[in-house]
């Protein structure tokens, strides 16, 4: 299930980035942060799930559309350079290599943790406070795009 | 099931480098940013599920508010750079084209 989740997730990635509409890039990056936030949920991380669906397939989603309402529909041509795939397997392979090396290690960090529930009954109100600094400022952005645009909408007319 | 997931965020991260580093235009490069920053949210949460490292969801939150903040303060820039000189372009934006 964690798997074909995961799979999903890179395979709209994937499609965002290639997509020549840009509607379809932005259906495709907010399905894709969807899919994220339904594996944290299934991985009993309910709050952080709830958090991505709202922050990213809402907010972020709905900023986004303000931004394709400028440049249209499709993508401008521009020269997309050979390297960058090289340059982002090479990377991959050279994460993933350090990674397996040293996964042993990582179990020893297992008995030295914090319990979750310790956590958060201290820091309820830091929590709160996260929520209204996202609010704030995706209000802050959506408030000044439709000031930005508003003078174009005035020339259309 | 951490070494999978964490091999699924190391490629989401690096789907999110190509993305930057091949395109020019200003909202690719934006949904390439948020693959890299959910890519680092997606290692806090696998960590902290299946190492039991709680407090790495206190890092994921923080990221995800500077995603969001970066997010808003990004889009503006665009926005504004669009309206003063029509530019959608990253490398076309310059002192000059303001």
């Amino acid at each position: 299930m964690n798997i074909v989740l995961l799979t999903i997730a890179l395979v709209l990635a994937i499609t965002s980035l290639s997509a020549k509409k840009s509607i379809n890039s932005l259906i495709s990056f907010a399905l894709m942060m969807l899919v994220l936030g339904v594996y944290y949920i299934t991985l009993d991380e309910k709050l952080l799930g709830l958090f991505q669906i709202f922050v990213y397939t809402g907010g972020i989603a709905v900023l986004m559309l303000f931004g394709i309402t400028l440049i249209g529909t499709e993508f401008p041509a521009t020269k997309q350079s050979s390297w960058s795939a090289v340059l982002a397997f090479f990377i991959f392979i050279l994460m993933s290599a350090i990674f397996l090396l040293n996964s042993s290690t990582l179990e020893h960090i297992v008995n030295e943790t914090v319990e979750k529930k310790e956590l958060f009954a201290h820091s309820f109100s830091d929590v709160v406070i996260l929520f209204a600094l996202i609010g704030v400022s995706l209000l802050y952005g959506t408030i000044k795009m439709i000031h930005i645009l508003k003078p174009q909408r005035r020339d259309h007319v | 099931m951490f070494e999978v997931d964490m091999l699924f965020a190391f490629a989401l991260f690096s789907i999110g480098l190509f993305g930057i580093s091949s395109n020019r235009d200003f909202l690719r490069i934006f949904f390439s940013l948020e693959m890299l920053i959910n890519a680092v949210i997606l290692m806090l949460a696998s960590s902290a599920h299946y190492l039991g490292l709680a407090q790495n969801i206190a890092f994921a939150y923080m990221v995800m508010i500077l995603a969001t903040l970066e997010a808003a303060v990004g889009i503006l820039i665009f926005a504004a750079a669009h309206k003063f000189s029509k530019v959608v372009i990253a490398d076309e934006l310059s002192e000059e084209t303001l």
